[in-house]
């Protein structure tokens, strides 16, 4: 196009030339990606491929790894961990991080309790408890979200060491509501959406897989989905191309409070008990499936099914070495190693897609 | 075809599901699921290796989990081990009540379950506990404490290093303490109650201010051994680590058994000490969860006495004791 534009003679093939040259250049590099994706160490669907590998290799050896009952008890050790994690995803994708999502869900569990339970709750007793106790824990992870999504963008700190500093805040603020203790004597309708189920559909997978397919139709049918993946490109760009960077950095953090805050209703509802260490250990485990899964620590990339089949692969290693009787601390290095190799194939798809 | 390859696996997978889920047939090898909320004192992993021993020793298979001070990890752990179809649990739980939805899911599946040194709270589920007598043992440590100091006729001011209060066994310990120090209220006057919620670093800066504000403090109980090292800490910085019949000794209380307190005892710094009696409670633990595997009663609160060891029995009790069994 531009050697019509400014064409003039001899000056206007020269241009066309250097044209085509740099199109054949964007083609092969784009033949060389796609050519990449093929390759079962970068293809989006390599975690897939790993976790059923990893199932059929270890089942022979392991009792009760391949029995239905175990299929089920992986999926729900799997869904609270897969909403906080799917949070994270769209935070990732912004090129940002969120490490203040344990402490929300800390946060949000004894606040919830402290509105819902018969012993001392402000509500105990009262027909209204559990909506109460869900609309305010699901509002304070909005605050904590919209907190972290504020001053990221209007006071342009780094997303690290502000959700780092939340995550002190909040773990503390839990702590000094409850003085350290665990607050019992949940409503029991409450406590039914960790661990009660209709019919054989237990409600904790009912609340994840509205909310899986509500941010995958977000993710890849709307604008803002849209935004959120050119903003991790490159928020430069984005912002000349007329994206509202702020506002929708906001909301990614917004939907990771909320989602953390909505695993914060299964985790407490399972446990019967609002605690203010709830979910403190699992930080590594929530971006290390996301990362395992294909979403990117540097921005621009990640889909909720990537990360489903990450928490997927985090939980089944959690479960087949724990059903082998290892040592804890044996699975905490093979944890370890899993995500530290995630994020090295990150690095070096990143690498790969750059075309150098 | 991704998609379609993806479809395929998803369904071999289901199938391979459905086609292992019949038990095997044929005598097998017991094997018990051992979850402990944590390794961090020295008390638990003498617990966790005394268990793991005395299974060995039964022939039968230990699996073993740490759930590293999260009781959501812990009901993870415990829902594998139930879907490894366990024969009984032993579990270490976080605390009194977030215990009481795994003794539920054990009790779905029929699986016995025993809770080793922390009771569960108040609950119509069905578990035993294999507990040591907090407030007796407690009690007896301080009473021979105040006997000693009794006996050099001087007064004393006295400071407790209080656990977690939402933990059971801190309860106990520090009720023992209370209800043996009241019957020498004319000796000895309570100035410091330091909490500490199990937390090393809080004992230090808890004795230190403690030392501050009564720098004549000179009797020092620990609601836990794994304490002692701040508490020496604080001690030497006050000036105030003293040998027993040195001028300026402060008597010194402590609750375990552990390998520390051993030591301070062998070299003359710790005045008693009340030994939970670990070899019993594993035992014990192993014994009640094969009981009722079987189908036989068995008591819901198993009580480990233990004792107190001091300057006067060291040489006896010493092989009793667990902390002088296990290395540095």
């Amino acid at each position: 196009m531009t050697s019509f534009t400014c064409a003039r003679s001899g000056a206007a093939v020269k241009v066309v030339m250097e044209d085509s040259a740099k199109q054949r250049r964007e083609e092969s590099a784009f033949v060389f990606e796609a050519k990449a994706l093929r390759n079962p160490f970068v293809s989006e669907y390599s975690i897939f491929y790993l976790t059923i590998l990893y199932f059929f290799a270890l089942a022979p050896f392991t009792p009760g790894l391949a029995s239905t009952e175990n299929a089920a008890n992986i999926f729900s050790n799997l869904l609270p961990l897969l909403i906080v994690a799917l949070g994270q995803t769209v935070v990732l994708i912004t090129g940002g991080i969120d490490l203040s999502v344990t402490s929300t869900i800390a946060l949000s569990s004894v606040m919830g309790a402290m509105v819902m339970s018969g012993d001392q709750g402000w509500l105990g007793g009262s027909r209204w408890a559990t909506i109460a106790g869900v609309v305010v824990m699901l509002l304070i992870g909005a605050v904590v979200g919209l907190f972290n999504g504020a001053a990221i963008t209007i006071f342009r700190m780094p997303a690290f060491i502000v959700t780092l500093t939340t995550m002190m805040f909040a773990s503390g603020l839990a702590i000094w509501l409850t003085k350290s203790k665990t607050i019992y004597n949940l409503p029991p309708s409450f406590n039914a959406i960790g661990k009660g189920s209709v019919f054989i559909v237990p409600y904790a997978l009912v609340v994840t897989a509205l909310l899986a397919v509500a941010l995958h139709v977000m993710l890849s049918r709307s604008l803002a989905g849209r935004w959120l993946y050119a903003i991790g490109h490159n928020a430069k760009a984005a912002v000349v191309s007329g994206v509202p960077v702020g506002r929708t950095t906001r909301l990614a953090y917004v939907i990771s409070g909320l989602c953390a805050a909505a695993a914060s209703i299964l985790y407490t509802g399972r446990m019967e008990t609002g605690s203010p260490v709830l979910g403190q250990r699992i930080l590594l485990d929530v971006i290390g499936a996301a990362v395992i899964g294909g979403t990117s620590l540097f921005g621009g990339r990640g889909k909720v099914i990537w990360t489903v089949c990450g928490v997927l692969f985090i939980t089944l290693i959690d479960n087949s070495l724990n059903m082998l009787g290892l040592s804890y601390f044996f699975i905490m290095m093979v944890k370890g190693g899993v995500i530290l190799l995630a994020a090295l194939l990150d690095a070096w798809r990143n690498r790969l897609l750059a075309g150098r | 075809m991704n998609r379609l390859i993806t479809g395929a696996a998803a369904l071999v997978i289901a199938a391979f599901f459905s086609s292992c889920n019949t038990a095997p047939s044929g005598p097998k090898q017991m094997t018990i699921g051992v979850s402990f909320e944590t390794l961090q004192t020295e008390y638990w992993v003498a617990g966790f290796e005394a268990i793991k021993s005395e299974l060995k020793k039964r022939n039968i298979q230990a699996l073993e989990a740490i759930a590293d001070g999260d009781a959501n990890r812990q009901l993870e752990q415990i829902n594998n081990f139930i879907a490894r179809r366990v024969d009984g649990i032993i579990a270490v739980p976080k605390d009194a009540k977030t215990i009481i939805p795994m003794i539920k899911a054990a009790n779905a599946a029929n699986i016995p379950i025993v809770l080793y040194n922390r009771p569960a709270d108040q609950t119509d589920a069905k578990s035993v506990a294999v507990v040591a007598d907090n407030f007796a043992i407690t009690k007896a440590t301080v009473e021979y404490m105040c006997e000693q100091a009794k006996k050099t006729g001087k007064k004393y001011k006295a400071a407790i290093l209080l656990g977690d209060l939402g933990d059971i066994n801190a309860m106990g310990r520090r009720d023992g303490f209370e209800d043996a120090v009241k019957q020498y209220s004319d000796l000895i006057e309570v100035v410091a109650r330091i909490p500490t919620e199990w937390n090393g670093e809080k004992a230090r800066a808890g004795v230190t201010n403690a030392l501050q504000a009564n720098p004549d403090i000179n009797f020092i109980f620990t609601s836990s051994d794994f304490m002692f090292p701040p508490i020496i800490q604080a001690l030497k910085e006050a000036g105030k680590y003293k040998k027993i019949g040195e001028e300026g000794h402060v008597l010194l209380g402590g609750f375990d058994g552990d390998a520390t307190a051993y030591q301070m005892l062998v070299d003359g710094y710790l005045d008693a000490d009340g030994v939970q009696d670990v070899y019993f409670e594993s035992e014990a633990a192993v014994q009640a969860v094969l009981e009722m595997k079987v189908g036989k009663d068995v008591p819901v609160k198993i009580l480990d006495l233990g004792f107190v060891i001091h300057q006067g029995n060291l040489k006896e009790m010493a092989a009793k004791m667990w902390g002088a069994q296990v290395e540095k």
